[in-house]
């Protein structure tokens, strides 16, 4: 399977590939039965409608058990709007198409505060009333009874802008916007946009940290989801001409899951692939038909673990996520390092953090300033992670300010405190496991990437352009942190130590003023270590202000100017670090006093 | 107090209390695994559906009833080993979400391949659809007390258990950190396994005592009414037994009255809107706590 992989992912991705396969279907139609181009179109419109599953949950990682609910939407919506009121289905799918985006987007505000199994329920709920109201408002929607007569190819009724399309004519119409909505699709997951998606999915602390907006992200991941959905709904109305509540149930919900599911969740071909396997196969085997519900249980049960990125992932190599065209742009530019610019004064005042009766932090403060190192060290669960959570947005303090460059950053969101230019890592690296070290960094420059979503989506100069820009940084960051050799690598196959100092050049990319380092060196070896001593030293020389937790006393004698030695949450000691070697407190905290092993 | 409220009030106790059950099923394994068998309705389906067939073999019925027992709960097992524990090795939940909602779906498709896709019909098993005691001169249903009366003592037992037991403790020491229960020589897996048995037997009782009232089971049979389980559980509060209780009762109460004054279409829509509502505003739910996650 291995030895294919390439291949196919070739001929896969190959433009005159895809253009001959459209093509052929495009013209090849004419000699097939009316049935099979039914079929077909079936196929076209579970592929649109699969990808807006794995918009949602591969790409965003948000599952969803309510996407019949979408699909009804646009379903009943252009039908409404072309059999009641006449409207032209040019006009009338894009409308059901929208509305669909809206019902996603509303859905997001409080689907975007739950996660895991609240959130699989909301979804089930978002599906089963939209199933109860379509079922019982009867004045709208035709009820039990349903909604027949919707202007389609099978009651020759279909017209669009005044042209008269039959079944083949449709088809051909249908295959058009499926191609666009597959080249959209791949667009997307090459783009900032794409990439903000699968950083969200893999964790939102860690998105939150570079400066992308959790809450924000999701909302477009719905928005767009129920558009595709919706517009997936709208043409399956114009194909069958009738709709019923039954046709949006849980079943559907589940139906397009499943297919999402076994096509490989984030591979656009495996959606195809799959869609294709599971709409001619109940219509070709009979035996499969009358097995169904079984077929779907088992696929369902044992895919996760017997085939656990899909038919995508079995037969197709893993998609990348940064234009060619944008790395070829890139490989133009002069590779330059962020500008150097004088940084801001980050001033903790007087911070106070409780969880519950526990004081993790007690009246702290510290100042970091521009061009300066700032040791923070402490015996473990004396603080050091909860000041720079408090800092970095990820808890609001129970009292006490942080101001830097003189703006007040107390309590804003994460990803807010990083669009002020403070950046932090984590213990344990936080970065997108199947992206690469290259795609890693570039989700680094997101907050600073200004093209419209638009550019990005049609892949114009602009999108390209601003990539281009970013990926040249990034080479020099990459040379920087001696990351250029594994560039190309996936960052899950990479060692602890490489995966820390991307991170640490990710947090770069985000072009801080001030940098909060927690615990960079942990589990580095001897030469990894000199390595990151050298590039905070070059973060230095431009003009940081940076906040190092660390451990090592050997690794931040000759690195550091300040020294704040926090024990259980007071601040014990603030000065140099060779005052702090012989201050009796310090000595008290980490090796215990006299007076207690005397008494 | 007329007799129309009264009798809307002792329906949504009534259903209430069979959503507890369910509820209270779906508990036992989110306080082991943070999962939830989204087959569950299956299960009960299952289990009636076994007790008629095998009582339909000449089996006494209170055989028939402990032989489906028996292979629901050889279910249970069955769930664990392969659809939750290969899923919870993976991040997040969408694994055993998928894996177990398909195993219910594999259920309901082979219960309606094996024995068909028709309603049958339920044997009385305690007492007949016609058994009534009078309260405050309505007519009440002794079926509906006995699943009242059977939610409640179990909610009861299941809190006695929990509080006072060892193994109720280590219960508790599992959903807290399973990991740090093993370090303690804790048999972290047997108790896992044992919340799924006893969550597959409480969703089988719960599916006999059901198919009891409405006298019928039909291989779709269990979903709806494990879907308002969840509401239930997550309006009270996941893992909370109490809430469980409180959850379902609200459900009950708030779906029969709307039904009842407004129109019995929106009973579900109802149930799921208080569902998404609570999910917004309270995750948590009534009496769950929420969960703190270390950054």
């Amino acid at each position: 399977m291995t030895a294919l992989r390439a291949p196919l992912s070739r001929i896969v991705a190959n433009p005159w590939a895809q253009a001959g396969l459209a093509l052929l279907l495009l013209l090849g139609c004419y000699g097939l039965s009316s049935g099979t181009v039914q079929i077909l179109s079936f196929v076209l419109i579970g592929i649109i409608f699969a990808q807006s599953i794995n918009l949602l949950t591969g790409l965003a990682g948000q599952i969803s058990l309510g996407h019949a609910g979408f699909f009804g939407i646009g379903a009943y919506g252009a039908g409404i709007l072309a059999k009641t009121h006449g409207l032209d289905v040019a006009l009338g799918v894009p409308c059901a198409m929208l509305l669909a985006a809206a019902a996603g987007w509303l859905l997001s505000f409080p689907a975007g505060r739950v996660k895991d199994v609240y959130l699989a329920m909301m979804t089930l709920g978002f599906g089963m009333i939209f199933f109860e109201v379509v079922r019982e408002w009867s004045g709208l929607t035709g009820g039990t009874m349903g909604l027949p007569g919707v202007p389609s190819p099978t009651l020759r009724t279909l017209r669009i802008l005044g042209v008269k399309l039959d079944g083949t004519a449709y088809f051909q119409l249908l295959l058009a916007i499926t191609a666009l909505v597959l080249l959209l699709m791949r667009n997307l997951t090459q783009s900032r946009i794409g990439r903000a998606f699968f950083a969200i999915h893999t964790g939102e602390v860690g998105a939150g940290s570079i400066g992308i907006p959790p809450g924000s992200t999701k909302r477009l991941a719905y928005a767009l989801s129920g558009a595709l959905a919706g517009l997936a709904g709208g043409l399956y109305a114009h194909l069958v001409g009738y709709l019923g509540p039954e046709s949006f149930g849980l079943t559907r919900s589940i139906e397009v899951l499943v297919m999402a599911i076994v096509g490989g969740l984030g591979s656009i071909a495996g959606q195809v692939l799959s869609v294709t396997l599971f709409t001619f196969l109940p219509e070709r085997l009979q035996v499969f038909a009358e097995y169904q519900f079984i077929v779907y249980g088992l696929i369902l049960t044992f895919s996760l673990v017997v085939l656990p990125r899909g038919i995508g992932g079995l037969l197709l190599e893993p998609a990348r996520f940064i234009r060619p065209r944008a790395l070829r742009a890139a490989a133009a530019l002069p590779a330059a390092l962020p500008p150097a610019e004088g940084g801001g004064v980050l001033e903790v005042t007087g911070v106070t953090m409780r969880f519950g009766g526990l004081v993790a932090l007690n009246d702290v403060s510290l100042t970091l300033a521009p061009g300066r190192i700032t040791a923070l060290i402490g015996p473990n669960g004396s603080g050091k992670s909860t000041l720079v959570n408090v800092i970095s947005g990820l808890y609001r303090p129970s009292a006490g300010r942080v101001v830097f460059a003189g703006h007040d950053i107390t309590g804003l969101a994460d990803h807010q405190v990083a669009a002020a230019r403070v950046v932090r890592t984590f213990q344990d690296p936080r970065l997108v496991p199947h992206f690469t070290v290259r795609e890693n960094l570039l989700l680094g420059a997101h907050r600073l990437q200004r093209h419209s979503a638009l550019a990005a989506l049609l892949g114009l100069p602009a999108a390209i352009e601003d990539e281009a820009r970013h990926l040249a940084t990034i080479e020099a960051v990459m040379a920087l942190t001696n990351l250029t050799e594994v560039a190309d690598r996936v960052m899950a196959t990479l060692p602890y130590g490489t995966r820390r100092m991307a991170e640490v050049g990710r947090a770069l990319l985000a072009h801080p003023l001030a940098v909060l380092l927690d615990e960079p060196a942990a589990g580095l070896s001897e030469a990894e270590m000199e390595r990151l001593a050298q590039v905070i030293r070059d973060m230095k020389a431009m003009g940081l202000a940076i906040l190092l937790i660390e451990h090592h006393m050997d690794f931040l004698d000759d690195l550091v100017d300040d020294v704040v030695v926090l024990d259980s949450g007071r601040v014990i000691y603030r000065g140099d670090i060779a005052g702090m070697r012989c201050d009796r407190e310090v000595i008290a905290a980490y090796l215990g006093t006299e007076e207690t092993v005397d008494a | 107090m007329d007799d129309f409220f009264f009798s809307l009030v002792l329906a949504g106790i009534s259903v209430g209390a069979v959503y507890a059950l369910v509820a209270l099923g779906l508990n036992l394994t989110f306080w082991t695994t943070r999962a939830l068998n989204f087959g569950q309705g299956s299960l009960m389906m299952l289990c009636a559906m076994l007790t008629v067939h095998l009582a339909a073999q000449g089996l006494a019925l209170l055989l028939a009833v402990l032989g489906a027992l028996f292979i629901i709960g050889g279910l249970g097992i069955f769930i664990e080993r392969f659809a939750v524990r290969p899923a919870l090795k993976g991040a997040g939940s969408m694994g055993w979400v998928v894996s177990t909602l398909g195993f219910g779906i594999f259920l309901q498709g082979v219960a309606a391949k094996w024995f068909g896709a028709q309603a049958v019909a339920f044997p009385d098993i305690l007492f007949s659809a016609q058994d009534y005691v009078s309260v405050f001169g309505q007519y009440v249903s002794l079926q509906y007390l006995v699943v009242l009366l059977v939610a409640v003592a179990l909610i009861l037992l299941l809190e006695l258990f929990v509080r006072k037991t060892v193994w109720g403790q280590a219960v508790h020491a599992v959903s807290l950190d399973p990991e740090l229960a093993g370090v303690q020589g804790i048999p972290v897996r047997r108790i896992i396994l044992g919340s799924f048995i006893a969550s597959s037997l409480l969703a089988g009782v719960a599916g006999l005592l059901i198919a009891q009232i409405g006298g019928t089971v039909d291989p779709a049979f269990g979903f709806d009414l494990v879907l308002l389980g969840f509401v239930a559980a997550v309006f009270g509060g996941m893992g909370s037994s109490v809430g469980a209780l409180v959850g379902g009762l609200v459900v009950g109460l708030t779906s029969k009255l709307v039904g009842g004054y407004i129109s019995t279409a929106a009973e579900h829509a109802i149930a799921f809107a208080l569902l998404m509502a609570m999910l917004a505003l309270r995750p948590q739910g009534l009496f769950g706590r929420i969960e703190v996650s270390k950054a």
